[in-house]
């Protein structure tokens, strides 16, 4: 019997402090973003190199996603909403639902598939070859050149990232509202501007945000963690990526319990 | 050697296999690095720099590769570089002939290191006993 | 390489930071958060549902948000709402101002104005904030509701209280009803069970047979009545054929005639009575009592009818002597 108890404190306690180390580490790279330190020549570069891997380069296929995603769902919800006679609640259902909840989740999962695998193999990488080790020799904190640049680039593609998709998809209900509804350019915006609530546009980018934040970090932090064995990297890798889709999860939860509290 | 390598910790330009070249960065980058890291010095400006001083040990060539595609020699110049962009360097060449392996003595080092004299304060050598000798030294040399 | 990547991020930054301002810009200018917002002052004597941000409505459209509330030295709660300036038009001088408590969703401020046209209020004058109160209103309403509730409350604990009595009547009831149950499972038939006599449960199985006796009976004298129907057809074509006989006789108040109709008319009645009649014998398992008292009626107005039409063919033999008796086969 106290053997299982045992048992179940320890399988609780494995589970709770890496989370504990994950939340420590996120405070500290949190407050050293406000560091002026940080923002020097060489962590700017980083940042603008991977702002453009993950925000710029990826942009064609974004846009590709964002048109075919937006026009599946304009389709099916102006469908739905003609057939069910609710129109009312068409303004609702593309604020409500297509901006706050799935450009936000399309566009980072998109990222999250991409940038975030990309930066826990880079971390597990340097990690292993020793490299960390270089910058550490020369005084280059780790948090200020390597992580903190990711980090912002995270949040600030997220924000960027999801508003494009919401422009576009709204865009796409446009063409869609107009061909299906007949409905002029001015009614469509009225309704969308009936609809829409600061506070919601408000938490949208608080959730961008933190979800750039964690996908990013979260790679870096389990990164940190290979060994100096080239095997440890996808050990790494797989364990980040799992971790990164328990905090979208998370975050997705949250947002939705700020929201409709 | 972690003795004084902790006491000159603030002006370390460490040339070692243990502090690689970072991999994902092009050659002159990873020199540029350490001014614009420092100094906040613009990147145009750091590269600049950087380009001048491969030419000095004619590797300027290298300057868009990154480590995994470059020769023994052109790590070596780099990484020693590398080591002298940090302001009033106290340069120390960590068993360089790990680095390097192929040369018979430590000439080509010492040709290297007065090609930046003018930016290094001190340079140190830090090898094995038995090694001395390609040094050229007679004393005891600190292991 | 590093100078276009930093023109590409500049560029992409620069697009979309200024399609996402323009858009964040275009919902604030349309909702309003820069246009000019007037401030006034209304008064109420407590703060109770009172809040900060609390929509002030008409017509069900939210116009302007209480922005502060205050209590003077008098003791009395200034409420300040900002109305932007495209709604002005709805806050005139005679306009009234409710805080509406609805029983579902948060309370509001709601402005009622009956001329749209009538002179705008002036941001000094301070109008009282009187209430409505949805939930007093509904609860007022539901008394009634509650005392009825009360009653059938009181009730049920009574029905209970006699169910939980061993010598109450549910337990009566119930210890009759295993009793009928024993009763059923001993008894010959449902009906034996009903009466509880076997005597009489054959006498009615016997007035059963009788009744159907009646129906055969009756369906029969339906046959004949038919036939009376053919003949008396018969009757008028012969009728027509005399003519030559006196007007008088044939046509006259008392005449062959007139008595004839009067029979016809007579017949129809009694014909439309047998109808009525067989639907009682439809019934007759339900109603049996009352069909035999139809069919004794109709029994007694059918040997009229007979009498009649004998009546009438001794009437057309003594009038028309030369003439074969006619074959009248009656019932």
């Amino acid at each position: 019997m106290i053997t299982t108890i045992e048992n179940i404190g320890k399988a609780f306690l494995s589970k709770i402090l890496p989370l504990r180390g994950t939340l420590q580490f996120a405070t500290r790279v949190f407050l050293n973003i406000f560091d002026r330190r940080t923002y020097n020549s060489a962590s700017r570069m980083v940042f603008i190199h991977q702002f453009y891997f993950t925000s710029v380069q990826i942009l064609p296929l974004f846009l590709f996603v964002a048109v075919i995603f937006g026009s599946l769902i304009n389709g099916m919800a102006f469908q739905v909403v003609k057939n069910l006679g609710l129109s009312d609640y068409l303004g609702r259902l593309l604020m409500g639902f297509v901006v706050t909840e799935l450009s936000p989740f399309v566009t980072v999962l998109l990222i999250a598939l991409r940038s975030s695998s990309a930066i826990n193999a880079e971390i597990a990488v340097m990690k292993v070859s020793r490299e960390l080790n270089t910058l550490e020799s020369f005084r280059i904190d780790l948090i200020h050149y390597l992580f903190i640049p990711r980090i912002l680039n995270g949040m600030l593609s997220m924000v960027l990232l999801t508003s494009l998709f919401a422009l576009v998809v709204l865009s796409i209900g446009l063409l869609v509202s107009s061909l299906v509804f007949g409905t002029s350019v001015d009614a469509y915006i009225d309704t969308l501007l009936h609809s829409a609530d600061v506070l919601d546009i408000v938490i949208l980018l608080i959730k961008c945000a933190a979800f750039g934040f964690f996908i990013t970090l979260i790679p870096i932090r389990l990164g940190l963690n290979a060994s100096q064995e080239l095997t440890s990297i996808p050990v790494a890798v797989l364990n980040g990526m799992v971790k990164v889709f328990l905090a979208i999860v998370t975050i997705e939860a949250l947002s939705s319990i700020l929201r409709f509290i | 050697m972690e003795g004084f390598l902790a006491d000159h910790k603030s002006h370390l330009g460490l040339v070692s296999l243990e502090v690689p070249l970072i991999s994902n960065l092009p050659v002159w980058s990873n020199i540029a690095l350490i001014r614009q890291y420092h100094e906040n010095m613009p990147w145009e400006e750091a590269k600049t720099l950087a380009l001048d001083l491969l030419r000095r040990f004619g590797v300027a060539a290298t300057a868009e590769k990154r480590n995994p595609s470059l020769t023994a020699e052109e790590r070596f110049c780099i990484m020693l570089i590398r080591a002298a962009m940090v302001r009033d360097a106290v340069v120390v060449l960590d068993r360089p002939f790990r680095i390097f392996p192929d040369l018979p003595d430590g000439r080509f080092f010492m040709d290297s290191l007065r090609k930046v004299d003018d930016l290094i304060a001190e340079a140190h050598f830090f090898d094995y006993n038995w090694e001395k000798e390609r040094y050229g030294a007679t004393d005891d040399a600190e292991n | 390489m590093t100078q276009r990547i930093e023109f590409k991020v500049g560029l992409f930054i620069t697009i979309t930071s200024f399609l996402i301002m323009a858009s964040i810009g275009y919902v604030a200018y349309k909702k309003g958060m820069f246009s000019k917002v007037y401030t006034y002052t209304l008064s109420s004597h407590t703060g109770e549902n009172l809040t900060e941000g609390m929509p002030v409505a008409v017509w069900g459209f939210t116009i302007g948000r209480v922005s502060s509330l205050e209590l003077n030295d008098q003791g009395t709660v200034l409420i300040r709402i900002k109305i932007p300036e495209r709604h002005i038009r709805m806050i005139r001088a005679d306009s009234k101002f409710v805080l509406d408590k609805p029983l579902i969703g948060s309370p509001r401020i709601l402005v009622k104005t009956t001329n749209l046209n009538g002179l705008p209020l002036s941001p000094l004058t301070i109008p009282e904030l009187t209430e409505s109160n949805d939930i007093n209103e509904i609860i007022k309403r539901a008394q009634p509701i509650i005392d009825k509730a009360d009653r059938i409350m009181a009730n049920i604990e009574g029905i209970t209280a006699n169910l939980a009595d061993p010598k109450g009547d549910v337990n009566r009831i119930l210890r009759d009803a295993e009793a009928l149950v024993a009763r059923f499972s001993k008894r010959d038939s449902l009906l034996e069970m009903v009466v509880g006599d076997p005597e009489s449960v054959k006498s009615i199985h016997e007035s059963l047979k009788k009744l159907r006796d009646i129906t055969a009976r009756a369906d029969g004298i339906l046959q004949r009545v038919d036939g009376m129907a053919v003949k008396a057809d018969g009757i008028l074509q012969r009728v027509d054929g005399m003519a030559g006989k006196t007007d008088e006789e044939l046509y006259g108040r008392d005449g062959v005639l007139p008595q004839f109709r009067n029979i016809l008319r007579d017949l129809l009645a009694k014909l439309a009575k047998i109808d009525a009649t067989f639907d009682n014998i439809n019934k007759i398992s339900t109603e049996a009592a009352d069909s035999t008292k139809d069919l004794k009626a109709l029994r007694n107005e059918l040997d009229e009818t007979i009498q009649t039409i004998r009546d009438l063919a001794d009437e057309i033999e003594r009038m028309i002597p030369f003439k074969t008796k006619p074959e009248i086969k009656l019932p």
